[in-house]
């Protein structure tokens, strides 16, 4: 154990909340599994319990090997990951896994393991790393639009575009997220204009295709719209009854919260222990819970900022920026729904929902942060003559 | 392109800005939902989530007088499947063998289950009906087939219990035990004792419970304890009695369809009680089928007839202006009151008679004219008369539906009367009456004066505790003086027991029997519709009567016949008749052990021998074999006794006065 924590390097801070996290974790993924083993015949609440508990094991082995790896391995590792990914996702989507006549093939099985894994969460990773390191690789020329197309947008748009007729809302977080990573990576602002002009265009093009050809294609389309239409107006859908059911979970958790294991509303939220998890949070530990929860994400997302202030390179600090982000802005679209604020959308809460995928890519994103900054402190650990600002000192320790 | 630390750093600084105020405004919306919006939501909460569940109170039982269950409630399942929920293997692994059990089960082909099986997996049929309303061991039977006993998650299995009222003794009685029915438009409607003490002590009172739902459509105990406790219905013992019932239905139903009748009824009273011990009243169909329809014994009203000379008379006796021995001229048959006649069933009339035989042949002329003669100065004074006797008021039964009934009173305006009112009246036109409120005049006859309320049920009780017992209610203790009572009675009697009376051919040596045949003409004003109503009414044994009774046939087929006599008179025959083999009149009966003088002798015989032979052979042959070997074995040697044949003993393998060995057999040869 000593040795374990000699060997943890990074933002210890980061460490910390990610803990923080996954233990909260357990509290309401048990609770909602009593009701995913009701319905899926059996008795057995604690098989949910070991399940979520290997995902996390095994998502902070990934994060713990990945924080070892010098960071600046990950520039060639994207370059060789990027084919891979955009085979992976066409495999994906061919295998056309059909929810009520709709596209949903979202998961990939994984040979001899026999566990389902949704590759466009991997997809976004790499895909942010390449951004990341491309930014940085140009960091100093004067590019035209049309010298960055190739580089950049074209294995951007590849990986979007087979991800977004199964998953709209993915498609979207990863699309702005490029969007955001570029803009802090100095991309001019009327080229983004083009890109995110050209970004809606093809969207809109998709749409009018499958709407045209509905059968050319199994599509989600005709779900997003509903969705989209079912948040706008006050028809009753049936996302209209998972956001009742949130509400109602979230107003009957009140300050205190009904107490552990005693929500009402996972026996009736869909995905209570992914999509909705901050839902069932809440009614079981009110409004405390709830914010507690936010704290950790807002804390995350000072952390990042900080490891990302004091990477030694730039790219360094996009890579931390690059796969920080979206954890935290996934986050944030997860509770916005859970409240109503955004349509709903399949976004899980990242490492606190169950889901082997979700949890692996965040500690992979994690551990590439962490990697990051324990590549600081080596830099920081020879450099012990600098003096020391006080203000520094003050970051580093909250 | 040149970027540097400051440029990312600020840019970082808006971008993690504008996330901290998407943060910010999800924990304003949290902080809206909770408290703005959260009264709403846990109400919501509580309306979703939350339900009170009825628990219906088992309706108590109906049983007849001598505890026979006559109504119950008994849970009846109907099975479904979901076709969808059995996976595809199990679907087709266990389809053949559940279409066999099935088919085994309704007798439908196995092959018709298959398809139909398949069909409703294909069509999405998530409610597919396999059977309606079956019984519970017939539920547990199904419940185990193939595939189905899988449960409702694997299987599909769905299953749906309902109350249904159940009759154990099917038809008899239907009517009158009465049901309670709720159609869809949440109307009631309540016949017979069910229906009358249903609400009062049969329904019991619905208990509730909260649920919760757990998903899945399935709901679960809030508490362990039900927040209301449901409290079961009382069971209503009736005065009904199954055996009489039987006899009743029976015999109505036999006289109806041998005179093609519309409908009848039949309705026995115990005499000093008052109590119901049978009530049947059966309809014809359109098949021609007769079943419990109406309850035509409370609810129809119509005009007696000649049953209402009895009322007329009774009247007349009391106020002293007839006696039964004044004489009166039935001039051939026909009298005529302002233009209308009255006519006599005999053509030609019966002479001069005395009232109590124009009584005894019911003779109409007769009857009128008394009446006329003792009343035309003074109706008001019948009319009160009939009043005392409480003819104008109804019984005021629980059961629902009895109409008043009708006498016309000239102080009244209301069209009834006129100048042929009294006359009509005496013998039984202008008024009306049910069955029932007839019976219960002839029945105060039977019962000396004293008029009970007819009453259907004996006691209420919860299991073994009476709740509310009935005590017999007296509408009137004395409807006439003790000498018409007696007048009355002994015209009754005279109707059966004389020669010329009209209720002769009822007539039994073996029991008695005292009435009133009515022969009522209905739709008179119609003459292509004229039709009958044959009525009896009266009671048995004529002295000390324990039973009175009235048969009323509506519309009896006039080519088979149509007198009170022959169409209603023999359902009371029989009714009588089987009801006092089950109570007989003569309780003792001189001993059957008559003694016979061969068998004594026989046994005289066999005892002197059995005194003197003890280890010596006697002399059997001649005697009963069975005998013989009774004689030898109870010797005290112990010897075997073959018998050959039955019957008297032939020969004997040992001859007489030896001595007899143990361990010896004896063979005897009988023929």
């Amino acid at each position: 154990m000593q040795t374990l924590f000699k060997n943890i390097k990074g933002d210890r801070l980061i460490w910390a909340i990610v803990a923080l996290l996954a233990i909260v974790s357990f509290l309401p993924v048990y609770s909602a599994a009593s009701n995913l083993a009701y319905k899926g015949g059996g008795s057995n609440t604690f098989a949910f319990f070991v399940k979520h508990f290997m995902h996390l094991f095994l998502g902070f082995a990934i994060m713990y090997g990945v924080h070892k790896i010098p960071y600046r391995y990950f520039k060639g590792l994207s370059l060789i990951m990027i084919p891979v990914v955009l085979v992976l996702l066409a495999i994906t989507m061919m295998q056309g896994t059909v929810i009520d006549g709709a596209n949903a093939s979202r998961w990939i099985q994984i040979p001899i393991v026999g566990m389902s894994f949704q590759t466009s969460t991997l997809a976004a990773v790499v895909l942010m790393v390449y951004v990341a390191r491309y930014m940085s690789k140009i960091k100093d020329k004067k590019i035209t639009f049309k010298e960055s197309v190739l580089p950049l947008w074209l294995p951007a748009f590849l990986v979007l575009a087979l991800i977004l007729p199964s998953n709209f809302s993915t498609t979207a977080i990863i699309f702005l997220m490029v969007i955001v990573l570029v803009f802090l990576g100095g991309y001019p602002l009327r080229y983004l204009a083009v890109i995110i002009g050209s970004g809606l265009l093809m969207l809109t093009m998709f749409i009018l295709v499958a709407k045209a050809f509905p059968d050319a294609m199994p599509n989600r389309v005709d779900t997003w719209m509903s969705r989209i239409e079912s948040f706008s107006n006050a028809e009753d859908t049936e996302a209209d009854y998972q956001i009742e059911k949130a509400k109602i979970a979230i107003a009957s958790g009140g300050i205190n919260g009904v107490g552990p294991g005693k929500s009402r509303q996972k026996n009736f939220l869909p995905q209570s222990s992914s999509d909705f998890i901050f839902a069932i949070i809440i009614e079981e530990y009110g409004l405390i819970g709830g914010l507690f929860v936010m704290v950790l994400y807002m804390w995350l997302l000072f952390r990042i900022v900080i490891a990302a202030q004091k990477a030694d390179t730039v790219f360094g600090k996009l890579l931390v920026l690059g796969v920080g982000l979206p954890i935290v802005f996934q986050a944030l679209i997860n509770m916005a729904v859970a409240v109503e604020l955004f349509p709903v959308t399949g976004q899980t809460l990242p490492l606190i929902s169950s889901g082997g995928t979700s949890i692996w890519m965040t500690c992979l994103a994690l551990g590439i942060i962490l990697s990051v900054s324990a590549k600081r402190e080596e830099i920081k650990e020879k450099e012990e003559n600098i003096e020391e600002n006080p203000l520094e000192i003050l970051s580093e320790t909250i | 392109m040149a970027v540097n630390e400051k440029n990312i750093l600020n840019r970082l600084y808006f971008i993690a800005g504008c996330m901290f105020v998407f943060g910010l405004a999800v924990v304003f919306k949290l902080f809206s939902i909770q408290f703005l919006q959260g009264e709403k939501y846990k109400a919501l909460a509580e309306k979703r989530v939350v339900k009170d569940v009825v628990i219906p109170a088992n309706r108590g039982n109906v049983y007849s007088v001598n505890g026979n269950l006559l109504a119950t409630s008994i849970p009846k399942y109907d099975i479904r499947i979901d076709a969808l929920t059995p996976s595809a293997k199990n679907f087709t692994k266990y389809l053949k063998p559940l279409a066999d059990s099935l088919s085994k089960f309704t007798g439908k082909s196995s092959a018709f289950y298959q398809k139909e099986l398949r069909k409703a997996r294909a069509n999405k049929n998530r409610y597919y009906l396999l059977v309606r309303n079956v019984g519970y061991t017939d539920y547990t039977r199904i419940r185990n087939f193939p595939l189905l006993s899988l449960g409702a998650f694997k299987g599909g299995l769905i299953v749906e219990q309902t109350t249904k009222r159940e009759h154990p003794m099917g038809g008899i009685a239907q009517r009158t035990i009465g049901y309670e029915r709720v159609d869809e438009k949440g109307n009631v409607t309540r016949p017979g004792i069910d229906g009358a003490f249903g609400v009062k002590y049969l329904r019991g009172v619905d208990g509730q419970r909260k649920k919760q739902r757990i998903g899945k459509g399935q709901w679960k105990p809030l508490r362990d304890a039900n927040e209301i406790e449901p409290k079961d219905g009382y069971d209503v013992y009736t005065t009904i009695d199954v055996n009489i019932q039987d006899i009743a239905h029976h015999a109505l139903l036999e006289q109806l369809e041998k005179y093609k009748a519309d409908h009848g009824c039949v309705v026995v009273m115990e005499t000093k009680t008052g109590e119901i011990r049978a009530i049947s009243n059966l309809g014809r169909n359109k098949n021609g089928r007769y079943y419990e329809r109406l309850n035509y014994a409370v609810g129809e009203s119509h005009e007696s007839g000649s049953t209402f000379k009895l009322m007329a008379l009774a009247a007349a006796f009391e106020d002293k202006l007839v006696d039964t021995s004044d004489v009166v001229d039935t001039e051939k048959g026909i009298i005529t009151y302002y233009g209308k006649k009255v006519r006599d069933s005999k053509w030609g009339g019966y002479g001069k008679i005395s009232i109590a035989r124009a009584f005894e042949v019911s003779s109409n002329t007769g009857i009128v004219k008394a009446i006329d003669k003792a009343y035309r100065k003074q109706p008001e004074k019948f009319v009160d008369r009939l009043y005392d006797m409480n003819l104008n008021s109804d019984l005021n039964l629980p059961i629902i539906g009895e109409p008043k009934p009708i006498i016309p009173d000239p102080r009244v305006k209301n069209g009834r009367w006129s100048g042929i009112a009294l006359q009509w009246m005496a013998y039984g036109y202008g008024v009306s009456f049910t069955p029932l409120q007839t019976l219960t005049f002839y029945n105060a006859v039977a019962n000396n004066g004293v008029m009970v309320k007819p009453r259907f049920l004996r006691e209420v009780r919860e299991f073994d505790r009476v709740v509310e017992p009935f005590k017999e209610e007296v509408i009137n203790n004395e409807i006439c003086s003790k000498q018409t009572v007696a007048k009355l009675q002994a015209l009754l009697k005279n109707v059966v027991e004389k020669e010329h009376g009209t209720g002769h051919r009822l007539y039994s040596e073996n029991f008695s029997m005292a009435g009133k045949t009515g022969t009522c003409q209905k739709d008179y004003s119609n003459k292509e519709k004229l039709n009958y109503i044959s009525s009896f009414a009266g009671y048995f044994p004529a002295e000390n009567p324990k039973y009175s009774c009235i048969v009323v046939i509506h519309e009896p087929d006039k080519s088979v016949g149509y007198y009170g006599a022959d169409v209603s008179g023999p359902v009371f025959k029989r009714i009588a008749q089987k009801i006092f083999t089950d109570t007989p009149i003569v309780d003792e009966i001189e001993t059957l052990n008559v003694k016979k003088s061969s068998v004594e002798k026989e046994y005289e015989g066999y005892y002197q021998l059995a005194q003197t032979y003890k280890t010596i052979m006697p002399n059997v042959v001649g005697l009963p074999a069975m005998d013989a070997v009774a004689l030898l074995e109870n010797m005290n040697v112990n010897i075997k006794v073959k018998l050959q044949g039955s019957g008297i003993v032939k020969k004997q393998s040992i001859n007489k006065n030896i001595k007899l060995k143990d361990n010896q057999t004896i063979v005897l040869i009988a023929s």
